[in-house]
C-alpha cells in the first residue's frame, strides 16, 4: 500500500546518492517524516520462505548464523559483516534507513540505541511473538536500556546482546617486579602510576578515540550524561561528579604519568602493551579478548581486578560498550527478525559461539552462567577472569540513560581529549564545552532542552 | 532530407558535442550542489514530543548564519589556507622540476622514471595515508628512530608537525601527477625553439628557465587550480590520521566537519558548509585564473 511513496522517496534519492558522492553532505528525503512510530503494532509471522539482511561486527558471528540457517530452513539469515559501528556502520545504517535500504536487522550499541529511534529507525518489537515476556531473561539494566525506561508502555525497540562491565586489566608481572598490589582505589591508582612512571612505564594511555571509554568511568560515579524530563532533555555532562573524574585524569595528564599520543586500538597501543610500556586497561569484559588477540608475547601476564573506587570500600563499576540486535523500520519481516534476535542473544549454542569468538559478555541471564565463563583464562594465567565481571554487572549503576544525539557528545568529547593532549585546556574544560555543544546539538534536532 | 529541416538540425548538432560534458555536469556537479543548497535552507522540526514525528522546514539562512559562528569554522579554514600556501608551491616547484629533468636531452630512463613518478597517485588516498601513518608512528616507524639516534626528535603525528606531515602525504601523492601535465606541455612544445635557443649559446638551464617555463604557463596555471580546489577539500589524510595521532580533530578540515556534522545528523548544516565550501573554491580557482591570466589578455 505505501509501496508508490516508496518509490518516489527512492526517486528521490538518487540525487541524494550523488550529493553524497561529491559532497560529503550524506542522505536523502528530509521532506517527509521518516518516523515510523509505534503506530502500526501488529507483528505476525509471514507465510513461506523468509530471507532476513542483517548487519553486524561481532568476530565469529558467522558461526552463529550458520546454525541457525541450518536449524531454520524457512528463515535465512544473510549476514554482511561491517566495520565497528562509530568506525562507518552506524553512518551507512543511516543512509541506508534514509534511502529505504536499511538490511531487517543491525547491531546497535545501547549508547547509540535513542539516536536512531529518533530518526524512527527502529521497528516496535513488543507485540512479536515470545517479545515481551523474553524481559524476565535479560538482565535489569539491559532491558530498561532497550525499552527506554518505560517498562513496556513505550514498546520495545531491541533485544539486549551483550553488556560492557568494566575492570581493571593489568600487567601481573610488572606490578609484581615494582612490589605493587592491584590498586583499590583511585588514589592508589595514581601513586602506582608515579612508581611505574619511574620505571619508564605508563599506567595507561589517554586517548581521544576513547570517549566511550572516559564515559564509562563516569559512569562508575554516577555521574550521567543525560537526564529525560518528561519530554525535554536536561544536559548534565558537567556536574560534580563528572568535574571529580575530569580533574583526576587532568592531574594524570599534568604529570605526564599517561601517555597522551596512544590511540585505542592502534598498532601503537598493542606494540606498548606487548612491549611492557602500557600496563594496564580499564576496560570492558569484551576487552579480554583485545589483549588476547593483539598482545600475544604477554600471554600468562596479565590479570583482572576490580574497577578502582572513589572511596575506600565502594562496589561500583562502570560499563563500556555493549550491543543490541535491533530491527530496522523498513523490515518487512519483523516476526522472524525479531525470533532470529531473540534466539541469537539467548540460546546457549549461539552465546557460546559469540562468547569464545566475539569475546562478548552476554546480556541474558543464563549466558552469565555459560562453562565458557566459569572456567580459568590461560591468557590470564589461569584467573577465573568473568568472576571479576559477574560481579562488576551487579556493580553498574542502573539509572544511566543514554542521550539521543550521543555521536555528537562523543565528537565533542573527544575533540576536546586532543586538544587537551596537545596542551589547550583542560577536561573540565572540556565537560564544560561539551555540555554547552550537546545542549545545541539536542535543539539542532528540535528537541527540547531544560535546564 | 528537407529544406527546412537543415537550420534546426545546424543548431542541434553543438549540443550534441556538448553532451558529454554537459549531461555529467549536470548530473554530478549542478544537481548536487543544488540539492545540498536546498537542503541548506531547511532543518529538522519534530511533533508529538521527543520519539515524535519529524518533518523539514524551511529555515532561510539561519543554518549558514550557525556554521559561519562556529569557532570550528575559522579554525578549518585558516587551517587549509595556510596549507595551500606552504603545500601547493612546494609540490608544484617539484613537479616542475622533475618535468623539466625528464624532459631535458641528456635524461636517460625517461620511461621508467616517468611511470616511476606517477605511481604514488595511482595509490589510493587511504592506502598512502595508511603506509606513511605507520612511517610516522613513533613507536612503529623505522625513520624516527633513525631520526632519534641522529639525536632529533621529530614528533610527526604531534599537533605542532601534524599539518606538515599531511602535506608531505599529498605532495608524495600529487607531485607525479602535476608532472605529467607539465611534462605532456613540455613535450608538445616544437623542437625547433630549443634548437635556436642553443644556436643562440643558451644552456640548459637559461633554456628551461627563459624559455620553456614561460611557454608552458597554461599548463602551471591548470595545475595550480586543480591544487587549489584539491587543498580545500583536504579529507582523506586527515581522517585516516586521526585514528592514529591525537592531534587531529573531527572538525580539522572544512570538509572534515561537514562529514562530521552529517554522523551527528546535522545534515541541514552539513549541505550549508559543503555550499559554502563550493562557493569559496569557485570563487579562488576563479580569482586565480583571472590573476594568472590577466598578462596574456
Amino acid at each position: 500500500m505505501a509501496m508508490p511513496v516508496r518509490m518516489s522517496t527512492a526517486r528521490r534519492c538518487l540525487a541524494g546518492a550523488a550529493v553524497l558522492a561529491l559532497t560529503a553532505v550524506a542522505g536523502c528525503g528530509g521532506g517527509g517524516g521518516e518516523g515510523d512510530g509505534a503506530a502500526d503494532s501488529s507483528c505476525r509471522p509471514a507465510p513461506g520462505k523468509v530471507t532476513l539482511q542483517y548487519w553486524s561486527w561481532v568476530p565469529g558471528m558467522d558461526q552463529a548464523v550458520r546454525v541457525w540457517n541450518a536449524e531454520h530452513p524457512d528463515v535465512q539469515v544473510k549476514l554482511r559483516t561491517t566495520p565497528a559501528g562509530n568506525a562507518g556502520t552506524y553512518q551507512n545504517m543511516s543512509n541506508a534507513l534514509k534511502a529505504h535500504k536499511a538490511p531487517d536487522l543491525g547491531q546497535i550499541e545501547y549508547d547509540s540505541l535513542a539516536g536512531f529511534r529518533l530518526k524512527g529507525g527502529l521497528k516496535d518489537i513488543q507485540r512479536c511473538p515470545q517479545v515481551a515476556e523474553a524481559q524476565s531473561k535479560f538482565v535489569d539494566w539491559t532491558w530498561s536500556q532497550v525499552d527506554f525506561g518505560a517498562h513496556g508502555k513505550d514498546g520495545v525497540w531491541a533485544i539486549p546482546q551483550d553488556t560492557g562491565p568494566m575492570a581493571l586489566y593489568y600487567r601481573k608481572d610488572i606490578f609484581d617486579k615494582l612490589h605493587l598490589k592491584a590498586p583499590t582505589t583511585w588514589a592508589e591508582y595514581e601513586s602506582d602510576a608515579r612508581v611505574l612512571k619511574k620505571a619508564g612505564k605508563y599506567i595507561t594511555h589517554f586517548s581521544q578515540t576513547d570517549p566511550n571509554w572516559f564515559t564509562g568511568l563516569l559512569w562508575q560515579n554516577k555521574a550521567t550524561l543525560f537526564e529525560r524530563e518528561g519530554d525535554a532533555w536536561k544536559v548534565t555532562v558537567d556536574r560534580p561528579e563528572s568535574r571529580q573524574v575530569a580533574d583526576y585524569w587532568q592531574k594524570l595528564i599534568d604529570d605526564k604519568l599517561v601517555a597522551t599520543d596512544l590511540q585505542g586500538f592502534s598498532p601503537a597501543l598493542y606494540k606498548a602493551w606487548n612491549s611492557g610500556e602500557v600496563v594496564t586497561w580499564i576496560s570492558a569484559a569484551w576487552g579480554y579478548s583485545t589483549i588476547r588477540d593483539n598482545a600475544a608475547a604477554t600471554k600468562g601476564k596479565w590479570a583482572v581486578a576490580p574497577m578502582p573506587q572513589w572511596k575506600a570500600g565502594d562496589q561500583r563499576a562502570g560499563n563500556w560498550g555493549g550491543s543490541t540486535t535491533a530491527v530496522f523500520s523498513g523490515s518487512e519481516h519483523p516476526a522472524e527478525a525479531a525470533e532470529f534476535a531473540l534466539w541469537l542473544n539467548t540460546d546457549p549454542k549461539a552465546l557460546e559461539i559469540l562468547n569464545r569468538s566475539g569475546g562478548l559478555y552476554p546480556a541474558a541471564k543464563a549466558g552469565l552462567t555459560l562453562p565458557a565463563l566459569k572456567k580459568p583464562v590461560s591468557f590470564y594465567g589461569d584467573q577465573k577472569i568473568f568472576d571479576v565481571f559477574q560481579q562488576a554487572s551487579g556493580e553498574v549503576d542502573t539509572d544511566f540513560t543514554w542521550g539521543p544525539t550521543m555521536t555528537d557528545t562523543y565528537r565533542f568529547l573527544s575533540d576536546g581529549t586532543s586538544d587537551v593532549a596537545a596542551g589547550k585546556g583542560t577536561l573540565g574544560d572540556v565537560l564544560k564545552r561539551t555540555a554547552a555543544d550537546s545542549a545545541d546539538s539536542l535543539r539542532k534536532q528540535s528537541l527540547d532542552v531544560t535546564r | 532530407m528537407s529544406r527546412a529541416d537543415r537550420p534546426k538540425r545546424r543548431t542541434l548538432a553543438p549540443y550534441g558535442f556538448l553532451a558529454p560534458f554537459f549531461v555529467p555536469f549536470v548530473l554530478f556537479t549542478l544537481l548536487p550542489v543544488g540539492y545540498a543548497f536546498w537542503q541548506s535552507l531547511h532543518r529538522t522540526a519534530r511533533t508529538g514530543g521527543t520519539f515524535g514525528r519529524t518533518h523539514s522546514v524551511f529555515s532561510g539562512l539561519d543554518q549558514y548564519a550557525d556554521v559561519v559562528r562556529e569557532p570550528y569554522f575559522a579554525d578549518s579554514v585558516l587551517r587549509v589556507g595556510l596549507f595551500a600556501l606552504v603545500q601547493i608551491p612546494v609540490m608544484l616547484l617539484f613537479a616542475l622540476v622533475l618535468a623539466l629533468l625528464l624532459d631535458s636531452a641528456v635524461a636517460r630512463l625517461k620511461r621508467f622514471f616517468r611511470l616511476v613518478y606517477f605511481v604514488p597517485y595511482g595509490i589510493p588516498g587511504v592506502v598512502a595515508a595508511l603506509m606513511w601513518a605507520s612511517l610516522y608512528d613513533p613507536r612503529l616507524s623505522p625513520i624516527t628512530a633513525l631520526l632519534d639516534s641522529a639525536g632529533i626528535r621529530a614528533d610527526l603525528l604531534g599537533p605542532r608537525l601534524m599539518l606538515w606531515s599531511i602535506g608531505n602525504v599529498v605532495t608524495w601523492t600529487y607531485t607525479g601527477y602535476n608532472m605529467l601535465i607539465l611534462y605532456s606541455a613540455l613535450q608538445a612544445l616544437p623542437a625547433d625553439i630549443e634548437e635556436a635557443a642553443r644556436v643562440d649559446g643558451a644552456n640548459g638551464w637559461t633554456t628551461a628557465l627563459r624559455i620553456k617555463v614561460p611557454l608552458i604557463r597554461p599548463a602551471l596555471v591548470l595545475t595550480g587550480v586543480f591544487s587549489i580546489i584539491g587543498s580545500l577539500q583536504l579529507f582523506t589524510e586527515p581522517q585516516v590520521f586521526r585514528s592514529i595521532s591525537t592531534s587531529v580533530t573531527s572538525t580539522y578540515t572544512p570538509n572534515l566537519a561537514a562529514y562530521s556534522l552529517t554522523a551527528g545528523d546535522d545534515y541541514g548544516g552539513a549541505a550549508a558548509l559543503s555550499v559554502l565550501l563550493a562557493t569559496v573554491t569557485f570563487a579562488l580557482s576563479f580569482a586565480f585564473l583571472r590573476l594568472t591570466t590577466r598578462r596574456q589578455g
